[in-house]
């Protein structure tokens, strides 16, 4: 089965292209550009778009442009091709690439996402993180105050930050309808109109 | 045919039109009402709402065209101005649409497409003319001399002319968006009952702030009963003002352009004392006053498409440059 999964919910946009469990490649760079890196990931594997059996999208949480991005880009993609849709989390992803580690992506108004059972917002200083592994871009902006708090984080560059997209091909379970592959927000609407 | 998404504001949009600008499918799902309990557009929740409805328009526009993507030749796209998180849904799909079919990608500014909006048949319009645009986020006289280009004669300097609009049925407890509401109450109301000068700029440019203000203290200055009985009036008196000052100044923008034809586009130009008041004037036909995607694949044929792979990495942009 030849699948595509890419995440554009943190600073770091993801894509992989996967046949039967083998990674045909793999890129990152930011969401305006992760079609351009799909695109590459077609030319470089030498399969065609219309060979694509299953798409999966990072749902979030994360930037909330970026996460709409990918949405409207998988919905798009699922709809146009003809291929079902799975949905996984950002947090998820980030976590099965460093399995003892916490997921933390930054949220912005000084607080991040976090999964604690099930994915919260919390502020950095409220994360229970003592002794443990942060990764995430929420990890690498909150660096002082987690490792205040008794965290351990590897240094920026570490590709632990990144949520990679093979992994949301190998958590993906239900693929489905583009319409049912729903953001995770976790955070209502600023409810302030624009001055236009 | 020519397949266009946008999602610059509040309308989600879809549409399917000829090379010839025949228009086959025109889909808008309006957000207002959502936007009504927080009187004016909130973005982050115009953004969620484009998401969940990009898919549908883009079902419905197809179905009612009674066509499929395979149909399509070219796909359009409202690049900016707007707000940049609608942008992007619009612009996001747009690209994986155009990416699936290799097809080439129009990426079209929203002003352009409203002044489009006269290119379409049944009825096109052909320039050399003079457009007004008057919407809720746009005020401009625009010297159209080819179709895809204009140059810009005169524009607001504050308010658009539909925030004016807005902000009036607002104080005369009409609701957001009361546009509409405020022309059908003024149509009761006697136009020359209130006096509310509009400021007259030199050249040919628009200023809007200050006559919502002498509406407020003519409002604050009425007992609760009286207003309610004097509602009509003020509505009338305040359109009155603010169709004046358009129509003012676009009689002079044509003189002095020396332009024998004149365009008007946008929102406010569905405002009936308005499309009355320029009778020599070719407006907009009603249904594509308001944002479209009609008008996003009409002025599609007069932009360079970018070609597979070139617009992968396309971007928004929320302001003209
Ligand atoms: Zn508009």
């Amino acid at each position: 089965m030849l699948t595509l999964a890419f995440d554009t919910a943190t600073r770091t946009a993801t894509s992989a292209l996967v046949w039967d469990g083998e990674v045909l490649g793999e890129l990152a760079s930011s969401a305006v550009t992760v079609l351009e890196d799909v695109d590459a990931l077609f030319r470089r594997g030498g399969v065609r778009p219309g060979q694509l059996e299953g798409i999966v999208v990072g749902t979030g949480p994360g930037s909330f442009t970026g996460l709409r991005m990918g949405l409207a880009t998988a919905r798009a993609l699922s709809f146009s091709l003809d291929v079902p849709l799975a949905g996984v989390s950002t947090l998820a992803a980030l976590a099965a690439g460093s399995p003892d580690a916490l997921a933390v992506i930054d949220a912005r108004r000084s607080e991040v996402f976090v999964l604690d059972g099930e994915p919260r917002v919390l502020r950095p200083e409220d994360v229970d993180v003592r002794g443990r592994v942060c990764v995430g871009d929420g990890a690498v902006r909150y660096r002082v105050t987690l490792e205040e708090h008794g965290a351990e984080i590897p240094p920026d560059p570490d590709p632990a930050h990144i949520p990679h997209a093979r992994f949301h091909v190998q958590l993906a379970e239900r693929f489905g309808l583009a319409d049912e592959v729903e953001p995770i927000y976790l955070r209502a609407p600023d409810a302030k109109p624009s001055v236009s | 045919m020519i397949f266009a998404l946008e999602t610059s504001c509040d309308e989600t949009a879809a549409a399917l039109v000829t090379h010839d600008g025949e228009i086959r499918a025109n889909v808008v799902a309006s957000q207002a009402d959502l936007h009504a309990q927080f009187g004016g557009v909130v973005p982050e929740i115009a953004s969620r709402r484009h998401l969940e409805l990009v898919l549908p328009v883009v079902r419905q526009a197809l179905s009612d065209a009674g066509a499929t993507l395979d149909d399509v030749d070219l796909v359009a796209v409202t690049r900016g101005p707007g707000l940049i998180g609608a942008l992007l849904v619009g612009v996001s799909a747009a690209k994986a649409l155009a990416w699936t079919r290799r097809l080439p990608l129009a990426p079209v500014d929203h002003l352009d497409g409203h002044v489009a909006s006269l290119y379409l048949e049944p009825d096109s319009l052909e320039p050399p003319f003079l457009c007004l645009l008057a919407s809720g986020g746009h005020t401009m006289l625009l010297d159209v001399r080819a179709r895809g280009s204009f140059g810009v004669a005169g524009r607001t300097v504050d308010d658009a002319v539909g925030e004016a609009f807005d902000k009036g049925a607002r104080l005369l407890g009409l609701g957001y968006p009361g546009g509409a509401e405020l022309d059908r109450l003024a149509r009761d109301g006697d136009p020359e009952a209130f006096s509310f000068p509009v400021a007259k700029l030199p050249g040919l440019d628009f200023s809007f702030s200050g006559v919502k203000t002498s509406l407020l203290y003519a409002v604050k200055k009425l007992q609760p009963g009286e207003l309610e009985r004097r509602r009509a009036d003020l509505a009338a008196s305040y359109q009155r003002a603010l169709v004046r000052a358009l129509v003012e100044r676009t009689d002079a923008a044509a003189q002095l352009l020396g332009v024998e034809r004149v365009g008007v586009v946008g929102g406010v130009a569905a405002n009936s004392e308005l499309r009355a008041s320029l009778p020599w004037a070719r407006a907009a036909p009603l249904s594509l006053c308001t944002d479209n995607a009609a008008m996003i694949a009409s002025a599609a044929r007069y932009v360079e498409p970018l070609p597979y792979p070139r617009y992968l990495g396309l971007d928004a942009y929320a302001s003209a440059a």
